[in-house]
């Protein structure tokens, strides 16, 4: 074989071609104004606009949203929206980044990403097309709404909220000892219970508690204890500059989880929600830490194998002054496509903001509606009446006091956040870092990033 | 037959059932898989065998998400890039197996330098071509960038090679033009060597996942690898119905693996390694 | 079609020679093209890239000159990814290639039936990353997948598949091992179909038993099988993606974070697409090097025909 003088071509090639390079290329550039003002485009008798929307609701969830866009389409002959499932929240918004100009007309990300979708430059704020077509929102659940007006305007129109609720497994609780209608209160509660839950059989265990490392849960057990995530409240009050996580409150969650899986009350089930949910469904964990969207795929999953019980996600103390962050995701219409199209968006955002959409949405997935009247529909009424674990989520919500750490922190970088958290989270439970250490480390990066953002966004 | 060699056999025999099994054992739990109901999947003992096989899952599957879509765009797909690459790579592999010219080794090196540049490396520029073009979701993305691979050049000129010189000497005092040797003499004589390429071109543009997955964008240009993976989502991981897909998905290419399984045996190794 | 050579038509010498010259470029031409537009062009792209650091949407916004290669060579997860995927590799080559190796000997006996134990073995071909990864996570669920439950039945302690850091790169090794069997396995059977069956009978004559006779015949008449499998299997594991994405998305504790998968982190999740082409680039040097010393200590060892 001659393939070692061939290679010494190639390099002394490539050497030349690499050298005979500089200054080739370079990178489109596109930006993105943001008017408050926006004219109305009316759409012509007889016109039909297509609006594409990218959601991240799969499975159950996103046939409902399939339903709902059928019967917008069926209900008028204007607009055609075409619904696009692009898999996690985490991937539909690198999928809009990743696009750019061949993104959608309308997408709906997580709370988490509203502060890099104002700075993305790629979005029309709901607040034109609010004002333009005088929208009343009035009826709007003012926590959530609140979640989403930033100086004063509305950037995004709310679609889902959904906080983290503590199911159980009732059977396993009554087998154990345990009163099933006394859920845990606390986190050192849940740790008890956990421990009395965990039963062994040879080298076979079925655990006490389990859930996914998941840097939601972290966000949600911080505020809680009303901590905040970042400085000047959370970004609410100016821009956030430094990550104040490695705080007492955050040490005192990865200790009370890396706790329960040293003394094995609790399986470590990596970061797949998915796989702790199926762990759970199957019986092998008696408690687990979930969506209130969940609710639905749990009770089809779980059939009569055992009796589900659902309550408020434990705090770190009884009489924590925190509380669950309302969250969820809202829908943005995007600046890549025509005014026109822009517009046949808002008729559909408003369509789906109605009360009687609403309670459809609510009724099928278990997620809030945004609007208060929702809740006088009587689908609605039926629901709660024949289903009271629905309204464990609700009482959850409406316990919740309003403040920057219940609304949550605000940060363009905030996915890659939660990255870094699951990391220190993971670090501390498989005992490669304390959890004072762990959390510094998160903390450091996560205000680096913090840094390049606010470096590169002006 | 001896007893030494009866005990060879049986062995034999044992060993290769054995290897099946376990080779095929992740498929048959998949199949038994997708016949199951959503709570049997989420059971523990796991169940091996439904209680109940029904096809649920599989009407479930049709009805939620476009299969025949996804099957007919892996389909295209698949054969635009089999059917490019074996003419390309046989037109190529030709020039450098028969034809005689300056800068020859300096061609052949530039091709086979490529076989290393990791596809790491040329994914981004690549996605940003295809971006600025505005040709993301589009047939063109999906298979433009694999119509040519210096493999398949390299393995059809191994098989041009072996073509007697005499062959070539003969048809061209007949009066036969380069190209018309190379369409009605050469390439029928490499026909195994195409079928070998072809089959293994098919398989893995068939498989292929990342590049699929960052340049589509709407449900209907997805291959069934990526709309595979929307099955799997946050919201309850439903492995019943992803098996149904999993195994439906995996018909095609199974036959065409029927079909191309002996080429690929005798053709793959006859090209690459007598060089 | 008009013929170059014995054409009634005279042609001038310079146009005959100029045809001659351009022949071949024309067979080569629609191959150059494209692999000088989706593989030359790129990666000079790439290098163009990885002088820039890159804004929120991936644009190239400040020039850095060779900083993101600094950055990378001390950026501890970067090297780490390095030494994973360099682990996986050890792990999933030799080991793949022995498998492959073992399947053929038994299915190359000429038994009945030996045609569709070759087909079996050579099913995963058509088995997809994708849909294979999403079979072997199932079954590796740590409290309620079908792996722990049979090792529950025969009394061994659970194992943390991908949960556990020691683990994990081994479990998606395990499922990379099984979707490229049938490869390797199709490598080594038509390798081994190739070796003159004459040979096994002069060694039988000289009393060769089974062993001696896979060492001085079998093996290194497959040398040179061997050897492309291991280049090729090596090319392939530094290249795996799909299992690392389905599976693991590189945790736990970054023990499955192999180059690709970081590379693809770097550019798709963070739209760092400076950093991420420098980290590709220095991928490549590497591939180069490593390539060039199995070309230098394979040469040596492998017996040609």
């Amino acid at each position: 074989m001659r393939l070692c003088k061939r290679f010494v071509v190639f390099l002394a090639l490539f050497a030349l071609l690499a050298s005979a390079l500089a200054g080739c290329g370079s990178g489109s550039q596109s930006g993105g104004s943001e008017n408050s003002a926006v004219k109305k485009v009316e759409i012509q008798p007889g016109e039909k606009v297509k609006v594409t929307f990218w959601h991240a609701m799969g499975g159950h969830n996103g046939e409902v949203v399939q339903s709902l866009v059928d019967e917008f389409n069926k209900s008028q002959d204007k607009v055609q929206v075409t619904a696009v499932y692009q898999g996690t929240y985490d991937e539909a918004l690198q999928k809009l980044k990743a696009a750019g100009p061949e993104g959608p007309s309308m997408i709906q990300v997580y709370e988490i990403g509203s502060r890099f979708m104002i700075d993305s430059g790629l979005i029309t704020p709901m607040q034109g097309f609010v004002s333009t077509d005088k929208w009343d929102t009035k009826d709007v659940e003012p926590q959530i709404l609140n979640y989403y007006t930033f100086n004063g305007k509305l950037y995004s129109m709310p679609f889902n909220t959904s906080t983290p609720l503590l199911y159980y497994n009732k059977t396993a609780f009554k087998e154990a000892g345990l009163d099933p209608e006394k859920p845990p209160k606390t986190l050192d509660e849940f740790h008890q219970y956990a421990k009395q839950l965990t039963k062994k059989q040879g080298a076979d265990v079925r655990y006490g508690a389990g859930f996914a490392i998941y840097g939601w849960f972290f966000e949600q057990l911080m505020a809680c204890q009303g901590a905040s995530y970042t400085d000047n409240d959370n970004g609410r009050k100016a821009k956030a500059t430094k990550s104040v996580i490695d705080s007492k409150e955050g040490e005192t969650i990865l200790q009370w989880w890396k706790d329960m899986i040293a003394d094995g009350s609790a399986a470590n089930l990596g970061r797949k929600t998915g796989d702790s949910q199926n762990a759970f469904m199957a019986g092998r964990v008696a408690m687990t830490l979930e969506s209130t969207a969940v609710l639905g795929n749990f009770l089809s999953g779980i059939q009569n194998k055992f009796e589900l019980g659902t309550a408020f996600l434990p705090r770190p103390s009884a009489s924590g002054n925190g509380g669950v962050i309302i969250g969820g995701a809202s829908l943005w219409i995007t600046n890549l496509k025509p005014e026109k199209e822009q517009w046949a968006a808002w008729e559909f955002v408003k369509w789906l903001a109605t009360p009687q959409t609403q309670a459809k949405w609510y009724t099928q997935t278990g997620y809030f509606p945004i609007v208060k009247g929702a809740y006088d529909q009587q689908i609605v009424k039926d629901v709660l009446a024949q289903r009271p674990m629905f309204k464990t989520a609700i009482d959850q919500l409406r316990g919740t006091k309003v403040n920057t750490v219940t609304q949550g922190a605000v940060i363009g970088v905030f996915p890659q956040a939660r990255v870094k958290v699951e990391d220190a989270i993971e670090n501390t439970i498989l005992n490669k870092a304390t959890p004072a250490e762990a959390l510094k480390t998160a903390a450091t990066e996560i205000t680096k990033l913090i840094e390049d953002y606010n470096k590169t966004t002006k | 037959m001896s007893s030494k060699d009866r005990l060879g056999q049986v062995l034999g025999y044992a060993g290769l059932i054995l290897a099946a099994a376990i080779m095929l054992f992740p498929l048959a739990y998949a199949a038994s898989t997708s016949l199951m109901t959503r709570a049997e999947v989420s059971t523990f003992p796991p169940p091996l065998i439904p209680a109940d096989p029904s096809l649920a899952n599989y009407a479930e599957l049709f009805r939620a998400v476009p299969v025949f879509r996804w099957l007919l765009n892996s389909l295209v797909v698949a054969s635009a890039v089999t059917l490019g690459q074996m003419v390309t790579a046989s037109l190529s592999g030709f020039a450098f197996a028969t034809i005689r010219f300056r800068g020859k080794a300096l061609a052949f090196a530039l091709f086979m330098s490529t076989m290393m540049v990791p596809w790491e490396v040329t994914m981004i520029p690549n996605y940003l071509f295809f971006r600025s073009l505005k040709l993301t979701d589009s047939y063109t993305a999906l298979t433009l960038p694999f119509l040519a691979t210096a493999f398949g050049t390299f393995l059809l000129r191994q098989f041009f090679m072996q073509i007697p010189r005499d062959l070539e000497d003969a048809a061209r005092i007949d009066g036969c033009s380069r190209l018309r040797f190379f369409w009605s003499i050469a390439l029928p004589l490499a026909r195994s060597g195409l079928i070998t390429l072809g089959a293994y071109t098919f398989l893995s543009t068939w498989n292929q996942y990342l590049w699929p997955l960052l340049v589509t964008n709407s449900k209907q240009m997805r291959t069934v690898q990526i709309g595979v993976r929307f099955l799997m989502n946050e919201e309850g991981l439903q492995m019943h119905r992803v098996m149904a897909g999993v195994v439906f998905f995996m018909i095609p290419a199974g036959l065409m693996l029927l079909w191309g399984q002996r080429y690929l045996v005798r053709g793959l190794m006859a090209g690459a390694v007598k060089g | 079609m008009a013929s170059t050579v014995g054409s009634p038509v005279a042609r001038s010498r310079p146009h005959r020679s100029l045809m001659e010259w351009l022949e071949p470029w024309l067979y080569l031409g629609p191959s150059l093209a494209l692999l000088g537009t989706f593989v030359f062009y790129p990666l000079l792209r790439s290098i163009y890239l990885s002088t820039f650091l890159t804004d929120l949407l991936g644009r190239p916004k400040l020039f850095v000159g060779a900083q993101n290669f600094a950055d990378a060579l001390t950026t501890p997860k970067f090297l780490q990814s390095l030494g994973v995927t360099v682990l996986f590799v050890l792990y999933t080559v030799p080991l793949g290639i022995l498998l492959g190796f073992i399947l053929a000997m038994l299915a190359n006996r000429p038994v009945r039936g030996n045609k569709f134990f070759q087909l079996i073995f050579s099913s995963p071909l058509c088995i997809s990353v994708a849909t294979g990864s999403m079979i072997f996570m199932m079954m590796y669920n740590p409290v309620s997948g079908l792996f722990n439950y049979m090792l529950s039945v025969v009394g061994m302690p659970k194992v943390n598949w991908l949960v556990d850091p020691r683990w994990a790169l081994f479990s998606v090794g395990l499922v990379s091992i099984w979707l490229r069997l049938g490869f390797n396995f199709v490598l080594m059977i038509s390798g081994l179909q190739n070796v003159p069956q004459e040979l096994y009978e002069a060694a039988r004559v000289d009393g060769a038993n089974g062993w001696s006779q896979i060492r001085h015949i079998t093996l290194p008449m497959l040398s040179p099988t061997i050897f492309f499998a291991a280049v090729v299997g090596v090319i392939n594991a530094f290249q795996v993606f799909g299992e690392v994405d389905i599976m693991t998305s590189g945790g736990p504790a970054g023990s499955t974070s192999l180059i690709v998968y970081r590379i693809y982190q770097e550019a798709f999740q963070l739209f760092q697409f400076g950093t991420a082409s420098a980290q590709a680039l220095l991928l490549f040097l590497v591939i180069m090097v490593l390539t060039y010393l199995q070309f230098k200590l394979g040469e040596r060892r492998v017996h040609y025909q």
